[in-house]
C-alpha cells in the first residue's frame, strides 16, 4: 500500500501539485487520470522519487520516503519496478541483458538462476525467441512487454507504469492492460498507472484518482466514473462525440 | 551566476561519480567496453592524423628554417619536440574532444531524454557512477598510450616525407631525433594527457547527463561539449605549461 499525504510540488514558483492525498491499495490497479498538463506525471515521479516533494509525505507500507537516508532509499528503490512511456530499455543491451540488468546489479544469483528467472519473466509477458534482439529491433508493444518483464525481474512490491499503452494500437493496448492487471493480482503488488486512455479506465480501473490542475478532483472506481456528477470528470470521460452518444444511449436504456 | 551554477553542479556530479560502485565486476566489464569504444577505436584516427602531421611538420620546418648555417638534422629534432610538446598531447586532445567528447555527450544525452537514466535511478543504481566513471577511467587510462602512438606515428610520417621529398636524408633525420632529447618533455606531456583525458571525458559527460529537452538539445549539447572541452584544454595547457616549466 502506498499512502500519499498532502503532497505539494512547484516548479519555478508555479504550483503543479496542490495538497494531493490518497491511498493506493495493494493487489489493485490504481489509476491516475487527468488531462495533459494536469500534474499526473509529476505526481508519479514524486512518488517514485525522481522529484523531491516540497511538502507532504509519501508512505510505502508505512515507511516514509522523505525521512529515509541515501542507503534506505536505495533499498526501497529495489522494491520498485517502473515501466516508462517508451519502455526506456537500454539501447546498448539485448532483451536478455535488459531484463537481467537489475539481477546483475543487486543479486548474487548464479547465471543459471538468472537465466531461469529472466526466461520466466519473458514468458510471463509472452516474449519468446527474442532474447538476443536489441530494443531497436522490437515493435512498440514488444518494447513495453520487455519493460514490464524487467520491472518484475526482482519481484517488486510496487509497480509504476507511465502511460503504458500510449502509441499502441487498441488490441495491443488491451493486452498490455490485462497483463499489468494479471501481474498485479498474481504477485499481490501495489500498482499505479498513469494514463489518459479511457479503455484502460474501463478495463482495469480498480481505483481511479482524477487530477485536475494539480488538485485531486475525484476518486472512485471504473463503474462509478460513468455515473459521477463531477463536471470535470464527466467532461474528461465523455470528451469525444462517440462517448457522448454512448452515454445518451445508456441513459435512454436506463430510462426505459 | 550561470557559470558558477555549472561549476557547482559539475563538482556535485563528480562526487556522485566517484562514490563506491554497487558491484565491482559490473564496473570492470563496463570499463573494458569503454576502453575498447573510446580508446582502442581511436587508435586508427590518431595514427592517420599523426602520420600526416609528422610529414607536414617536417616539410614546414624545412621550408621555414632553410638556412645554410643551420644543420639539417634540426628538422628531425624540431619534428620530435613539436610532436612531444604540443601536437601529440594538446592538438590530439582537441581532436579527441571532437571524437570522444561528442560521443559521450550524445550517448548520455540520448539516454537522458529517453528516460533510460531515470529508469536506472528508480532501480536504485547510481547512474552517474555506472555510466560516467568507466568512461573517465577509460579515457584517462588510454590517453598516454594514444600520446605515445601519436608521437611514434608522427616521427614515422616525418621519416617518410623528409627523404621522399628530398629535404633530408634518413640518417640525418634520425640523428635529429636522437639529438638533445629531454626526457622531461615526455613526462610533462604525459601529465598533460592525464588532465586532458579527464576533461575530455568528464565535461561532455556532465553536459550530456543533464540534457533537458529533445533530440535537438542533444545535438546542441554535443556541439557545446566539444567547444567547452576544447577551450578548457587550451586553458589548462597554458596553466600546466606555466606551472611545469617554471
Amino acid at each position: 500500500m502506498i499512502e500519499i499525504k498532502n503532497i505539494v510540488k512547484s516548479f519555478d514558483g508555479r504550483d503543479v501539485l496542490k495538497d494531493v492525498s490518497t491511498v493506493f491499495e495493494k493487489g489493485k490497479t490504481n489509476l491516475i487520470i487527468g488531462q495533459s498538463g494536469s500534474g499526473k506525471t509529476v505526481l508519479l515521479k514524486c512518488i517514485v522519487g525522481l522529484f523531491d516533494i516540497d511538502g507532504g509525505a509519501i508512505l510505502f507500507d508505512g515507511r516514509n520516503n522523505e525521512s529515509m537516508n541515501f542507503q534506505e532509499r536505495g533499498l526501497l528503490r529495489q522494491e520498485i519496478g517502473m515501466v516508462f512511456q517508451n519502455g526506456a530499455l537500454f539501447d546498448s543491451l539485448t532483451v536478455e541483458e535488459n531484463v537481467r540488468f537489475p539481477m546483475d546489479m543487486f543479486t548474487e544469483m548464479t547465471m543459471k538462476e538468472k537465466l531461469f528467472r529472466l526466461n520466466f519473466c519473458l514468458e510471463r509477458v509472452n516474449i519468446r525467441d527474442s532474447n538476443h534482439l536489441y530494443p531497436s529491433e522490437l515493435s512498440g508493444g514488444m518494447r513495453k512487454r520487455v519493460a514490464i518483464a524487467r520491472a518484475i525481474a526482482l519481484n517488486p512490491r510496487y509497480l509504476f507504469c507511465d502511460e503504458p499503452n500510449s502509441g499502441l494500437d487498441p488490441v495491443t493496448s488491451i493486452l498490455i492492460d490485462n497483463l499489468i492487471k494479471e501481474i498485479t493480482a498474481e504477485f499481490d503488488i501495489t500498482t499505479i498507472i498513469n494514463t489518459h486512455d479511457m479503455n484502460s479506465v474501463m478495463e482495469i480501473g480498480d481505483n481511479i484518482l482524477f487530477i485536475s490542475e494539480g488538485e485531486k478532483c475525484w476518486e472512485g472506481n471504473s463503474s462509478q466514473i460513468f455515473t459521477t456528477r463531477n463536471k470535470k470528470v464527466d467532461a474528461f470521460v465523455f470528451a469525444s462525440p462517440f462517448s457522448k452518444q454512448l452515454k445518451e444511449i445508456k441513459k435512454m436504456e436506463g430510462d426505459e | 551566476m550561470g557559470i558558477l551554477h555549472h561549476i557547482g553542479q559539475y563538482f556535485l556530479l563528480l562526487v556522485k561519480v566517484f562514490k563506491k560502485p554497487e558491484k565491482k565486476s559490473i564496473y570492470i566489464r563496463q570499463l573494458v567496453l569503454e576502453i575498447e569504444k573510446l580508446g582502442i577505436n581511436s587508435i586508427g584516427i590518431v595514427a592517420i592524423i599523426s602520420v600526416f602531421m609528422g610529414g607536414i611538420i617536417t616539410l614546414q620546418l624545412t621550408y621555414n628554417m632553410s638556412n645554410p648555417l643551420m644543420p639539417t638534422y634540426i628538422i628531425g629534432l624540431g619534428n620530435r619536440d613539436t610532436l612531444i610538446l604540443e601536437f601529440s598531447s594538446t592538438v590530439l586532445s582537441l581532436m579527441l574532444a571532437g571524437k570522444v567528447g561528442s560521443n559521450i555527450a550524445s550517448e548520455l544525452g540520448s539516454m537522458r531524454i529517453t528516460e533510460q537514466i531515470d529508469s536506472m535511478e528508480i532501480m536504485g543504481v547510481n547512474s552517474a557512477s555506472y555510466l560516467i566513471l568507466p568512461k573517465i577511467v577509460a579515457v584517462v587510462f588510454m590517453s598516454p598510450f594514444l600520446f605515445i602512438i601519436s608521437v611514434g606515428c608522427g616521427l614515422i610520417g616525418g621519416l617518410i616525407t623528409g627523404p621522399l621529398s628530398g629535404v633530408v636524408t634518413v640518417a640525418t633525420y634520425i640523428t635529429g631525433i636522437k639529438t638533445s632529447f629531454v626526457p622531461f618533455y615526455v613526462y610533462f606531456s604525459i601529465i598533460k594527457t592525464f588532465v586532458f583525458g579527464f576533461l575530455i571525458s568528464s565535461v561532455p559527460a556532465y553536459l550530456g547527463y543533464y540534457v533537458q529537452g529533445g533530440a535537438l538539445e542533444v545535438g546542441r549539447t554535443s556541439t557545446k561539449a566539444v567547444v567547452n572541452t576544447s577551450i578548457l584544454i587550451l586553458f589548462f595547457d597554458l596553466v600546466l605549461t606555466q606551472l611545469l616549466f617554471k
